[in-house]
Parts: C-alpha cells; structure tokens; sequence
C-alpha cells in the first residue's frame, strides 16, 4: 500500500477555549471517497474547517500529499489542492452564477483553461448552465448546492472535501446532488463527505468513519458498519 | 488625577488609595498659591474645561458604546446659549451656566433621537453631520446673536467682580471642583443600574433587549446626562475666556480630544484625565512645531489603539492583574493547579452575553468584582 | 436657460470628482468593513504630487496624473498594513469599524501635520492639467480642465468597474467583500489582497487630487473638504455599494450646483449635511445599501 494522500493525526481544534475535535485520527487514500458519519455538533465541521484552514488547529499533524498543512492559511492549503465545499455552500451571493464559477478557478489557470473548466461543469449541470447570469442569492437550495459543486470542479483537487450535502434538499434536487457526486466517484476523484447519518451515502462510501465526541469512534467498509447494529440504531434509523 | 472620592461605595478602595486621592486633589489645589505664573495657571484651566468636555463624551462614547462625534457642537451650543443669556438677561452668572447645561442636554437628547434606528458607523456620520451643520449655521450667522465667525462679543464671565490673580484662581478651583464632582458623579451612574444598562446595551444588544433593557430609555438618558456635562463645560469655557468661537469645533479639535480618550482608555473613570494630561503635555511642550505636534499626536493615537486596546488605564490594569495572578500562583500553586480554568465561555460572542462579562469591559482594572 | 446649463454642467464635473474619491472609499468598506479617513489625506497628497510635478518640476501632466496614482497607492498600502492589518484579528469584535476608524484618523492626521511640517501651512497654486476653456452657452465657459477632470474621473471609475467585474484579481476583491472564507477556500490570498485594495482606492483619490489641487490649491489640508464630501456622498449612497456611490455622487453634485446657483457657495455643505440627516434619519441604508448593513 502506498501512503495515504490525507493523513490526519491527532488533531485537535476548536473555537477559543471550546475544544470541539480532540486528537482525531483519520487516513484517506487516493481515489478513495471517505464518509465520517456523526450527530451534529460533534464536530464534522469544525474538522473540515480545521482541514482547510479556516480555523487553526491547537494540536496533531496534517499531511495531505506528504505535505504538513495543519496551522497553514487556507489559501496556501488551496493551492495543494485542497477544495471544499463548505456548509452554506459559501457561493458568492451578490455575484452571478458564472461568475461564482469562474472564482472556482481563481488558482493558476489561463483563461482558456477557466472556459474549457466551465464548459464542462455546465455539461455536468446543465440546470446551473441555465441560472449561469443569475445573481447566486437568488438560487433555489438545490441549484445552490449543484452550483456549489460545480465551482468545487473549477480546479482540479487533489481531495474534495464536501459538508453535508443533504442538508436542507428536497428529495428531488437530493437525488441531483448525489448522482453528481456518485459521478464524481467513478471517475476516481478523492472524496471526503460529511453526513449527519448513512441514508444517502450507500453508493458511494469506500469507508465510513463515525465521528462522535469530536474523535472517530469506529471506521470500517459501508458493509462492516451496516451490519453494526449499535451504528445501525444510530445513524441509520433517524431518516425515513 | 487620582481623586478617588469616586471610590467611596467600591470595596477595593482601601485606606491607603483614599488618602493618595486626597493629596493628589489637595496637592492640586494647592499648586495656585505656589505658582504665580499666570500662563501655567491659564494652560491648567484650560486643559480642566477640556477634561469635564472629554468626561462627557467618555461617558457617551465609552460608557454607553455610542458612536457620537457631535458632542463639541452640544459642548459649543452649551457655552454660545450661557454667553446670549450673560449678555441679554441679568440673571446670576452660575445660573446662566446651569442653563448652558441644560441646553447642552436638551441638544444632546435631540441629536439622541435618530440615533436610536443606526448602528455604528451610521452614528457617527450623523452626529457629526449635526456639529458641522451648527458650525456652519454659527460661522454664517449674520444676525448677530452669535457673532458667526467673529466669535461671540466679550462677556464678563462668572469672577468679574475679582482682582485678575484671584479670578484666576477663583476659575482654577471652580473647575477642580467640578471635576471631582463629576468624577464621583460619572462613577456612580456608570456603576448603578443606568450604567449596566449602557453597559449591555453596548456589547449585547440583542441580549439586552431580551431582556427588557430599552435603549430608547436608557440611551436618552445617558444623551442627557452626558449633554449636561457638556454643557456645563461649554459654559464655563465661555466664562473663562469670555468669549467663545466656532473654532472650538471642527475636525481638529474633535480629533485631539479622541485621543485623549483613547489614549487614556475609553469608557474608563480616570482615562479621559490621563488622556487629556498626555495630550496636553506633548501639545505644549511641542507648541513651536504645530506639524510635530499633532504627528505625534497621531503616532501616539495609531500605538494605543493597535498595541494597547484598552488605551494606558487597560494597560495599568492588566499589568496589575498580572502581577498579581504572578504572586498569587505562587502561593496557591501546590494546591490549586487549574481553578478558574474551564469557566471562562467560549469566543467573543459567548463572552459578550455573559452579565459578568459586561461587567469587566468597564475596562477600569480594579472595577473587576471579587 | 443660462441658470440651468450651468448646473448641468456643474452637476457632471462635481459629481465625476466626488464619485471619484467616494468610490474608493466604499469599495474599501465594502471589502475591509471600515471606513477609511485617510482617503482625504490621499487627495492632499495628490494635489502635492501635482504641485511638485507641474510647478516645480515643470513636467508632463500626464507623469503627474502616474506619480500621484502610483505615490498614493503605495501610501495606501503602508496605511492598510500600518492601521488595518494589525487588527484584522479583531475584525469579529464588535469595535471593529470604530476602532478601525480611528486607526485610520491617526493616519490621516499623521500624513497631514508631516505635510504641515515639510510644505508649510501655505497654498499653493497647481497649474490646471490643460490650459484655455470652451463656450458652451451663452456665459457658461467651461475649463478644458474641468473637461479632462471629469473624463478622467469616469473613465477611471468605468475602469475599476470593469477590473472588478471582469479580472480575475478584481473578481476575488468581489468575493472577498461578499464572503471571505469562501475566497479563501477559492485561494485567494486574501492578507495581500488587502492592501492591494486600499492602494487602489487610495491612488483613486490620489488622482483626484491633482485636479483638486488645480482647483483649490495644495495646502495640508487640502483633504478635509473632500473627505467630508465623499463621507456624505458614500452614505447617501449606502455603504459599500459601488453603483450608489456613483448615482449618489451625481445626486449629491447637483444638489450642490443647485444651491451653489440659487443660495450661494457657503450654504452648499450645510445643505448637504441637512440630506445626509434626512437621508440618515428616514432611510439609513442610503440609496442602494442593503438594509442588513446599515443594522451591523
């Protein structure tokens, strides 16, 4: 086995004197898409938070790529490929659907390369090529999110990281969403998803970490854990 | 500037802070009948009618946590409203300056009204908008009530009846005597139920609505008090100068007296005094060179507000707070390893909706509660 | 009719100028979240680099219009990096904007008083960018500077619109005003962007200056008016929204034409000061602003 491209090491963060994730411990392979599962408030966010650098971890090591990036600012984490959909889906909400785009791609492409990017996100989501000139604000939950993900796809990532992408989604625009990301999967990109429980994430976990307490409790394949009655009851029951 | 009358209901005044607050006030009482030089005594006065200007405007813009930059024009409309009374009525030269006061808080209440709806900035660019406009209103009087840009004709003042010398002096302790005054005035509604309601009105404003805390109320109150004080202060700069000028106003003037403020540690009992000394000091000693001046001024104001946010009383306190904690874990350290750890709520936010959190931003070091 | 094409055409160049200083300041509290009174200072400076280059060097107009934006974009920078940037920790708090404007006062007061020290309190004359002037109507003459003054205040606010909607560096100063962890996440780097913003805005102002120096001459305090202008231009036409600031600096300049024609040039800032009450008081968001700014 090669290293694992993510490799998170006793990694602590928090807001002020609130630890939240305490000496967390997590590895994601290449080409692996990874799900942690948890309630919330336990601290899935504020991991990928602490992952992308918009808060600053108090204690642990994170490597992606072999490269230490735990304290770094997050535009520098950026740069190593790191993308993240973040909670609230973070889209621009004065600026047009295009543009919120083409802001996916601010990091070292010409402006070719943010057309040919953009060209292929609309064919992945024609229903945001339709709202491409309206202002982001004015989006449906659902176009919000697929937009979202398309602006994840601006660059290319070495990890996408995506929090909660069920959240607040209609069955319809839910189905969208996931497809979209099954489609991510097979075409080998690294995935790291955060979900409150296990409903929606079947076909697409390599590996499935349940995070309670800010620490991962167990992790395991999507069929080990299902079997799991104690994580069954838990995660699995909550969503009819 | 250590009169510590202010202190007399608070339990951290002790026998020994009281006795240094007598002398430093009888110490500065004293000073006139051994200075003889005339200039000092007039650069003192001066410096204290600026001091209870700068009492005022702490107490709305520290204290209360509103953004006023009008409060020279109530401090100019308090002293131009004494001066027409002085020179048209025979009323009592003191009762003309109570009613400067009252004026003062009768133009400060107005100019609280609209700022009820605004937040922050939106303050401040209305209150300052009002001073400019009653500049421009007394610099293009034509009538001849104010004098526009003449400045207002000569008055007698309150110690005409006075030999210069002990006018002088009359005005030196007048003026020491309103700023004790006040002082224990200003501490004593900072620390009752008005004070805490500023106070939270300030730093949580949701929360103290939630709680009942009507701003409408407590602000207009505070307008009014602080007006007073201005007005009062405008008054008796009028009677000591016996005239008065719309120079007192403007962007210069406004800008020296916020850093006194801050520089002292806004919304602190004893910052506007340090402030104002400061201030005063590097203004006099530097008076040849008006553009050093005033550059110093400005580096001064830039450090305190970057490196010292609470301007220099913060700074006593948290050295004291220090030094203490040092002295302290000393002593405890083998049997209390972690005791206040834990306690402390988490972030700004948190911090901000905690009543005893409230209580310390009062800033003043010793004010923290046992 | 004389009246009229006279306040017209006072209405454009007035309105170009103030739009000009005013659009740097709500484009810096559109992205930074404070209100920055050092963008008068950037005027004087302005007129100086003006005065320096036109009367004492007897140079190109057009070097003094370069030097004036590039001397005031790097002065903007150090102020951001000197008054802004050690507090940016603090951007949470709820003092931010207070404490930031006070931050920014010192500056200004700071580059008035050491151009009080190094040019002395006079005024002096800077020499009009173009010469001669044109008739447009009967009485009504119009400087080929107040030409060039207003041609060039459009043009440059046409190109700042255009380097914010269509750039890549002026889209991210967007993204950053509108949701700074997501422009982060995007990678853009945001501690120098900072900087690069109130640079641009203050060489803005800078620009302005030469032509206000013209106007006005250059003296330290050559910056306070126009301050005090574009501080009422930016709230009448919201904070940090850049369209109002333009629509609100040609409101705003016509109001002074008009009472500038009818009242006489002392009543026009009292005048002004009056809207900005009103404006203040019945409609706080100003022209264009977001409600949700103007309540924190």
């Amino acid at each position: 086995m090669s290293e694992p491209l993510l490799s998170v090491r006793r990694l602590s963060a928090g807001y002020g004197a609130t630890t939240v994730v305490r000496e967390l411990d997590l590895e994601v392979r290449a080409g692996e898409s990874a799900v942690i599962i948890g309630p919330n408030g336990h601290g899935k966010t504020t991991l990928l938070r602490a992952l992308n650098g918009l808060i600053r971890p108090s204690a642990g090591e994170v490597l992606l790529d072999g490269e230490e990036i735990a304290g770094r600012p997050s535009e520098q984490i950026a740069r190593l490929g790191a993308v993240l959909v973040p909670q609230g889906d973070g889209l621009f909400p004065e600026m047009t659907v295009e543009d919120n785009l083409l802001m996916g791609a601010f990091l070292g492409q010409s402006w070719r390369d943010r057309r040919r990017s953009l060209a292929h996100v609309y064919d992945l989501f024609p229903g945001v090529k339709a709202r491409a000139d309206q202002q982001a604000r004015t989006l449906s939950g659902g176009e919000r999110r697929l937009s979202a993900l398309g602006r994840a796809l601006m660059r290319p990532s070495t990890i996408l990281m995506i929090d909660e992408p069920s959240l607040g989604l209609a069955p319809v625009a839910l189905d969208a969403v996931y497809g979209a990301i099954a489609e991510l999967k097979s075409a080998k990109t690294t995935i790291l998803l955060v979900e409150e429980n296990f409903t929606h994430v079947g076909g697409i976990a390599d590996s499935i970490h349940v995070l309670e307490m800010g620490s991962i409790t167990r992790s395991g394949s999507y069929k080990e854990l299902s079997e799991d009655e104690g994580v069954v009851a838990a995660y699995l029951g909550s969503i009819t | 500037m250590n009169e510590g009358h202010s202190r007399a209901l608070f339990p951290d005044m002790t026998s020994g802070r009281w006795s240094l607050a007598v002398l430093v006030v009888l110490a500065l009482a004293a000073f006139p009948l051994v200075e003889s030089n005339q200039y000092i005594l007039s650069v003192f006065v001066t410096t204290m009618i600026l001091l209870v200007m700068n009492m005022s405007w702490n107490f709305i813009l520290g204290v209360a946590g509103v953004w006023n930059f009008g409060q020279l024009a109530v401090y100019a409309l308090g002293g131009y409203g004494a001066g027409i009374l002085m020179l048209h009525t025979g009323l009592p030269p003191v009762l003309d300056v109570v009613v400067g006061g009252l004026i003062g808080a009768a133009v400060s209440v107005l100019m609280a009204v609209p700022t009820l709806r605004l937040f922050g900035i939106y303050t401040s660019l209305l209150t300052f908008a009002f001073a400019e406009i009653v500049q421009y209103l007394i610099l293009n009087d034509g009538s001849g009530l104010t004098g526009g840009s003449y400045g207002f004709p000569s008055v007698k003042g309150l110690y005409s009846f006075l030999s210069p010398v002990a006018s002088m002096h009359a005005y030196y302790w007048t003026l020491l005597g309103v700023i004790v005054a006040s002082t224990v005035a200003i501490a004593l509604v900072t620390r009752s139920r008005l004070g805490i309601a500023l106070r939270a009105i300030r730093d949580a404003p949701a929360f103290a609505a939630a709680r009942g805390v009507s701003p409408l109320r407590y602000r207009i109150l505070a307008f009014g008090l602080s007006g007073f004080l201005a007005g009062i202060a405008g008054a008796l700069y009028l009677c000591f100068e016996q005239s008065i000028d719309p120079s007192i106003m403007g962007l210069t003037p406004m800008s020296l007296d916020v850093t006194m403020l801050v520089i002292g540690g806004l919304g602190t009992i004893f910052g506007p005094a340090i402030g104002t000394t400061i201030v005063t000091v590097v203004e006099t000693v530097l008076v040849n060179h008006p553009g050093v001046q005033l550059t110093v001024v400005g580096i001064f104001l830039l450090v305190i507000v970057v490196f010292v946010p609470g301007g220099i009383v913060g700074l006593v306190g948290k050295v004291r707070a220090r030094l203490s904690a040092w002295a302290e874990e000393g002593e405890e350290e083998a049997e209390e390893p972690e005791a206040t750890e834990g306690v402390a709520p988490a972030g700004g936010t948190a911090g901000a909706l905690d009543p005893i959190a409230i209580h310390d931003t009062t800033g003043a070091p010793t004010d923290v509660a046992p | 009719m004389t009246d009229l094409v006279g306040i017209l055409v006072t209405t454009v160049i007035l309105g170009s100028i103030y739009g000009l200083v005013a659009i740097g300041m709500t484009l810096i509290y559109g992205t930074l979240r404070i209100l920055d009174m050092s963008q008068g200072s950037m005027v004087m400076i302005g007129s100086f680099v003006g005065w320096g280059i036109l009367v004492s060097a007897h140079w190109n107009p057009v070097l003094a219009i370069v030097f004036a934006f590039a001397a005031t974009f790097v002065l903007g920078m150090m102020t951001q990096l000197v008054s802004v940037q050690p507090l940016m920790g603090r951007r949470k708090a709820i003092d931010f904007e207070m404490v930031t404007f006070i931050t920014t006062f010192a500056v200004a007061m700071i580059l008035e008083n050491v151009a009080l020290e190094v040019f002395g309190p006079q005024q002096r004359n800077v020499t009009p960018v173009v010469s001669g002037g044109v008739n447009v109507y009967h009485g009504v003459n119009l400087p080929y500077q107040s030409i060039a003054m207003a041609a060039i205040s459009i043009l440059l606010m046409g190109g700042l619109g255009l380097f914010l909607g269509k750039t890549r560096w002026g889209m991210a100063i967007r993204a950053v005003a509108q949701d700074l962890d997501a422009a982060r996440l995007m990678g853009v780097p945001v501690s120098k962007l900072y900087p690069v913003t109130m640079g641009l805005a203050s060489s803005l102002a800078g620009v302005a200056g030469v032509f206000l120096g013209a106007q006005f001459f250059a003296y330290p305090q050559a910056g306070d008016l126009p301050l005090l202008e574009a501080l009422i231009v930016v709230v009448f036409g919201g904070l940090g929204s850049l369209p109002g600031t333009v629509y609100a600096a040609y409101v705003i300049g016509l109001i002074q034409a008009t009472t500038e024609v009818f009242l006489g040039t002392t009543w026009s800032l009292p005048i002004l000061y009056g809207v900005i009450l009103f404006v203040l008081i019945f409609r706080p968001q100003g022209l264009l602003g977001k409600p949700s700014e103007a309540r924190l």
